[in-house]
């Protein structure tokens, strides 16, 4: 397949502090590929390295084929840092006609461009105000539109929704899709499962600066899955005779979570609760979402807002 | 690149720094105006030439100088978080991620910055001579080389404060450079004070002092080419206090700044093109 993005072992270190170390990373071109952590794992110090703002300390990468300090590669490429800033005391109109120059866009094209983004971002009509009258929201857009000038192949989103409410980050979620639907690739850094999971297409996941786990949404949502019943009358036999059919077992009180393998072992989950002689009051299918598996893998406990 | 120094151009015109230079010029320059019209207007009065040929020098060294130290401020002022504060805000972040190298956001700072403050002490410069020569009718030699001189001034103070940009944060990087150009003034007053009572030791120290900042010695020259007729018999006394200058820079003090610049500005550039941001 055609990679948007490769990274080979690619490490940075604060010092002897360590941002991330050994990412190896495929992208193909026309995902949106979700990258996934708790504050402080190392996900914007990777794609600051991407997008050329801090050096690597070992390892290299590939964007649009071209290695990392191309610069001219770059007029393809969109970034949205995190911790956006921009010249406020320039109008949304002078800032984005701005930023199209350091694109090196000019005349008429300049002229197109800003007045699309400002409309595909929902800033139309807003564009003669000053940035530093805008609310943190209309801001993020602002910096969206900035990132979308050159109409890039490839987009590095740094927590793009932190600062939307509700419909803020579905217009975001719609505005991404439409991109992934005219073969743009996304990077989306967030650590927000719920955002990631609605539109992406593949994930990796990263903790203290490693990647614990990468693959399409499909592979790694085929996991183990979970059972939920209500049981009465449960007997010590019943227990063991579930166990051994489940990959584990929790009981509590009267409600039993098995985890078992396969599709087939549900019918004879149900089976042996029968033939043991309980009652089965209920019994519930629970996918494994990605969010399970995100607090799975990452060990719960950390800051996941 | 250009883009850059558009947009660094238009920042100093916005700036709240520019606001207060051109309130302390206007009043500055208003204070001057009058000083030296009731000056020339006494001497007119009851005519003392010789006295007049001594205090309109002086008149004018006095404006030059802190009309120097008003655009020193300004360079400083309006240089010193020009890269850090946009490394510390993250405004930086969406720029030198465009098609852009680092070099030519540098360049561009230096440039627009540059461009700026030698406009703001050309005029400086002019409005001074003017109110010098209209109103003591002293004629003035080498106006155009002493306002390159004076409009250089801020581009020396430009070019390291902005090395400094790169490598420190705003404030370390202010208190640095007034540091620095603290040094440089009172090491031209030590020089000054060295001519006048012929101390070696202070002399060195000066020059050793305008070599760190060559901001002092490049304002001894403009006052050296303005008032210094080769013939003129007043010179020593138009010359003497800390505002004259009694021995003339060389012409490589000139080619020492500029090549000051030069080592500052790619010094700037080498460092940022390695910088994490
Ligand atoms: N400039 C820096 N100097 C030292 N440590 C840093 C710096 N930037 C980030 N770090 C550290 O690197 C780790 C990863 O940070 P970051 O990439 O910002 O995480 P994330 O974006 O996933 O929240 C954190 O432990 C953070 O404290
Ligand atoms: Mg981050």
């Amino acid at each position: 397949m055609d990679m948007a993005i490769k990274t080979f072992n690619l490490t940075k270190k604060y010092g002897t502090k360590i941002g991330c170390a050994e990412i190896c990373l495929r992208v193909p071109r026309g995902q949106i590929f979700g990258f996934l952590g708790p504050n402080g794992a190392g996900k914007s110090t990777l794609v600051k390295m991407l997008v050329g703002l801090l050096f690597p300390t070992s390892g290299k990468a590939l964007l649009l084929d071209r290695p990392l300090g191309d610069t001219g590669v770059r007029a393809r490429i969109g970034f949205l840092p995190e911790n956006f800033r921009y010249h406020d005391w320039l109008t949304g109109q002078q800032l984005l006609e701005f930023h199209a120059s350091l694109y090196g866009l000019s005349g008429t094209e300049k002229k197109r461009r800003v007045g699309e983004v400002l409309e595909l971002v929902g800033l139309a009509g807003r564009e003669r105000q000053k940035i530093h009258t805008y609310s943190k929201g209309m801001r993020q857009r602002a910096g969206l539109a900035c990132a979308l000038l050159p109409d890039p192949d490839l987009l590095f989103l740094d927590e793009p929704t932190s600062a939307l409410d509700p419909i803020g980050r579905r217009d975001v979620r719609e505005i991404l899709v439409s991109l992934r639907a005219s073969g743009k690739t996304i990077f989306l850094n967030s650590h927000l499962l719920s955002e990631v999971e609605l539109i992406c297409d593949a994930v990796a996941f990263i903790r203290q600066g490693k990647i614990i786990r990468q693959g399409s949404l499909e592979d790694l949502q085929t996991g183990d899955i979970t059972v939920e019943m209500k049981v009465g009358n449960l007997t010590r036999e019943m227990v063991n005779t579930l166990s051994s059919l489940a990959r584990s077992l929790e009981v509590r009180e009267n409600v039993l979570m098995a985890r078992v393998k396969r599709e087939e072992d549900i019918p004879r989950l149900a089976e042996a609760v029968v033939t043991g002689g309980g009652d089965l009051f209920e019994m519930n299918r629970k996918r494994s979402t990605l969010e399970e598996m995100f607090i799975r893998t990452t060990g719960g406990g950390e800051e996941i807002c | 690149m250009l883009t850059m120094i558009g947009i660094t151009f238009r920042e100093g015109l916005n700036r709240k720094v520019l606001l207060i230079s051109l309130v302390l010029a206007a009043i500055f320059l208003g204070l001057y105006g009058t000083g030296v019209h009731y000056a020339a207007k006494s001497f007119n009065e009851s005519p003392n030439p010789m006295l007049a040929s001594v205090v309109y020098p002086q008149l004018l060294s006095f404006g030059l100088y802190f009309g120097g130290f008003i655009v020193s401020f300004l360079a400083i002022f309006s240089t010193v978080g020009a890269i850090s504060s946009e490394i510390e805000t993250g405004i930086i972040q969406a720029i030198i991620t465009k098609p852009l190298r680092r070099r030519d956001y540098v360049l561009g700072k230096f440039l627009g910055l540059g461009l700026f403050l030698a406009l703001y002490s050309a005029v400086f410069f002019t409005v001074i001579a003017l109110i010098i020569n209209l109103k003591t009718g002293l004629v003035l030699e080498g106006q155009w080389k002493a306002l390159g001189l004076f409009a250089l001034q801020p581009v020396v103070l430009l070019a390291i404060t902005l090395y400094g940009s790169v490598v420190f944060p705003t404030i370390a990087n202010g208190v640095v450079m007034f540091m620095l150009y603290a040094v440089a003034i009172i090491g031209g007053m030590v020089e000054q004070i060295g001519w006048l009572i012929n101390n070696a030791g202070l002399q060195q120290a000066g020059i050793v002092t305008s070599l760190v900042m060559p901001v002092d010695s490049l304002y001894r020259k403009i006052v050296h080419l303005l008032l210094s007729p080769a013939d003129n018999p007043l010179n020593a006394l138009q010359q003497m206090g800390p505002f004259g200058s009694m021995a003339e820079p060389s012409v490589w003090m000139v080619v020492y700044a500029l090549l000051y610049v030069v080592f500052f500005t790619g010094l700037a550039v080498y460092s940022f093109n390695r910088k994490d941001i």
